[in-house]
């Protein structure tokens, strides 16, 4: 058992005193360092709060798709030979896993530039 | 971050600029140089940029000159041009009316400062993206800027090959060479990118018409021009350029990536592709052909994320300990995003539509 509170928690209030307290003081030129730290720091909160619940879904559309063990490699693989290109359901249903593999990788990496192309930020993608 | 110590060599930083004066003096013909001031110039992720103000005793820059000097940083990505090469580029440019800092030596000798390097003039101005997008001042001039934007790129396409100066630039061959470069990276790669795959795998099947090559800047887009107040007075980092197709730069300078928070404005995030185009157009003489844009377009997104994850792995694999340079990797399932829009609008749509 960790000792509360939790790190996700703690680097949330880490980033706050950073951006609200700490950067003022910055002379300016070093303000864009400490906006990629308060980045990084957010992208932590998030992956730590996000589990390895996607990747499960990921994994699970891949192994339904293939009917067997799949992959991302092969997938990737099976892309780059245009293996599903003479199948449109094939094609659309690799399609979805690309795009519910980025949207999710977004939802943690770069929620609001996700939300600027106007895509849901915080729920599911269907 | 400001520093006033030249690029780490054996000798101490008093030598170096010691014998950087004595190459001014040498390479200018000055009696001699006296450096008053250096100071590494902020960005630059690939070069180091030294801001050095000089004093030459005679000689064809005599006087008080504002001067940069730039060399390689610590690590680099394998597509970069070397100083030496990228300084004969700027030379071209120059002399092809590109507006571009006009190019004074190149240093091949690693004796003078322990790399190659090469000086230019310093020119006014501000290439930070966030301003040149955002500013409100700025809101009247943004499509005069892209219209000269356009001007500048048909000027630099005057340049073809074969050229004697540039000979060591590879021969274009079409984009299946960079597309077969790109998945020997990706084999390499420690996790697989399928949105990159399939993008590759569209543009191996969807290869626009060739046209004659001519000289590519290859990354002509926001955050590489200086501008002062509304006037362009420079296009930087020519560290990339090579032969290859006339509207290669038009997708690099319209990929989203370099839209600096104004996803809307298609050319660069100042404005809508009419005044970039009408601007080319108009000086090259071309018309441009929306579908040939697209592909490059596509390429564009598909180079960037690979040029992300290669920063990356300065952290992962060489060992540059820079915050900036490692989280470089993180925006390239950016581009697969905008891969997935632009190759599979209806899936676009759909999960656009979602949140409305």
């Amino acid at each position: 058992m960790r000792d509360l509170p939790q790190s996700r928690d703690l680097l949330g209030l880490a980033r706050e005193l950073l951006l609200e307290e700490l950067l003022p003081l910055l002379p300016p030129e070093r303000a864009r360092d400490a906006h990629l730290i308060a980045t990084t720091m957010a992208i932590a909160v998030r992956e730590a709060a996000g589990g390895q619940g996607w990747r499960e879904e990921i994994i699970g559309l891949l192994n339904a798709f293939y009917g067997e063990s799949g992959s991302l490699l092969r997938l990737a693989a099976d892309l780059r030979k245009g293996a599903f290109e003479t199948s449109p359901s094939r094609m659309a249903a690799a399609r979805a896993i690309l795009w519910r593999l980025t949207i999710e990788k977004l939802r943690e990496g770069n929620p609001r530039f996700l939300a600027a192309n106007g895509f849901p930020a915080g729920d599911k993608d269907g | 971050m400001a520093a006033t110590a030249l690029p780490r060599s054996e000798a101490g930083p008093a030598d170096r600029q010691r014998a950087l004066a004595r190459f001014l003096a040498e390479a200018s013909g000055a009696g001699a140089v006296e450096i008053a001031r250096i100071a590494l110039l902020p960005g630059g992720a690939i070069q180091e940029n030294w801001a050095i103000d000089a004093e030459f005793d005679g000689g064809r820059l005599a006087g008080a000159q504002r001067l940069v000097l730039r060399a390689d940083a610590a690590t680099g990505v394998p597509s970069s041009l070397g100083r030496v090469e990228e300084f004969a580029v700027l030379q071209a440019a120059f002399a092809a009316e590109v507006t571009v800092p006009e190019p004074l030596f190149a240093c091949a000798n690693p004796a003078v400062l322990g790399k190659p390097f090469f000086v230019m003039r310093r020119v006014s101005g501000s290439a930070l993206g966030r301003p040149i997008t955002l500013d409100p001042g700025l809101e009247a001039a943004r499509p005069a800027i892209a219209e000269r934007l356009g001007r500048e790129l048909a000027r630099l396409q005057t340049i073809h090959p074969p050229r004697g100066d540039l000979a060591f630039l590879p021969s274009y061959d079409g984009s299946v060479r960079q597309i077969g470069e790109f998945r020997a990276y990706l084999d390499r790669h420690p996790n697989p990118r399928p949105v990159l795959e399939w993008a590759l795998r569209w543009a191996e099947t969807h290869l626009p018409d060739r046209l004659p090559p001519v000289l590519c800047h290859r990354d002509f887009r926001t955050g590489n021009y200086l501008l002062e107040g509304t006037q362009l007075t420079a296009i930087l980092d020519w560290e990339f350029a090579g032969w290859g197709d006339p509207d290669e730069d038009i997708g690099w300078l319209c990929c989203k990536g370099w839209r600096f928070g104004r996803l809307d404005r298609e050319v660069g995030g100042i404005a809508e592709r009419a005044p970039f185009y009408r601007g080319y157009e108009s000086a090259s003489g071309r018309r441009l052909d929306p579908e040939r844009v697209k592909f490059w377009e596509i390429f564009a997104n598909i180079r960037w994320a690979v040029i992300a994850l290669q920063q990356s792995d300065r952290y992962l694999i060489g060992g540059a300990r820079s915050l900036s340079t490692a989280i470089t990797g993180r925006r390239a399932t950016e581009c697969e995003l905008e891969l997935l829009m632009l190759l599979d609008l209806d899936g676009a749509r759909k999960r656009t539509a979602a949140d409305a």
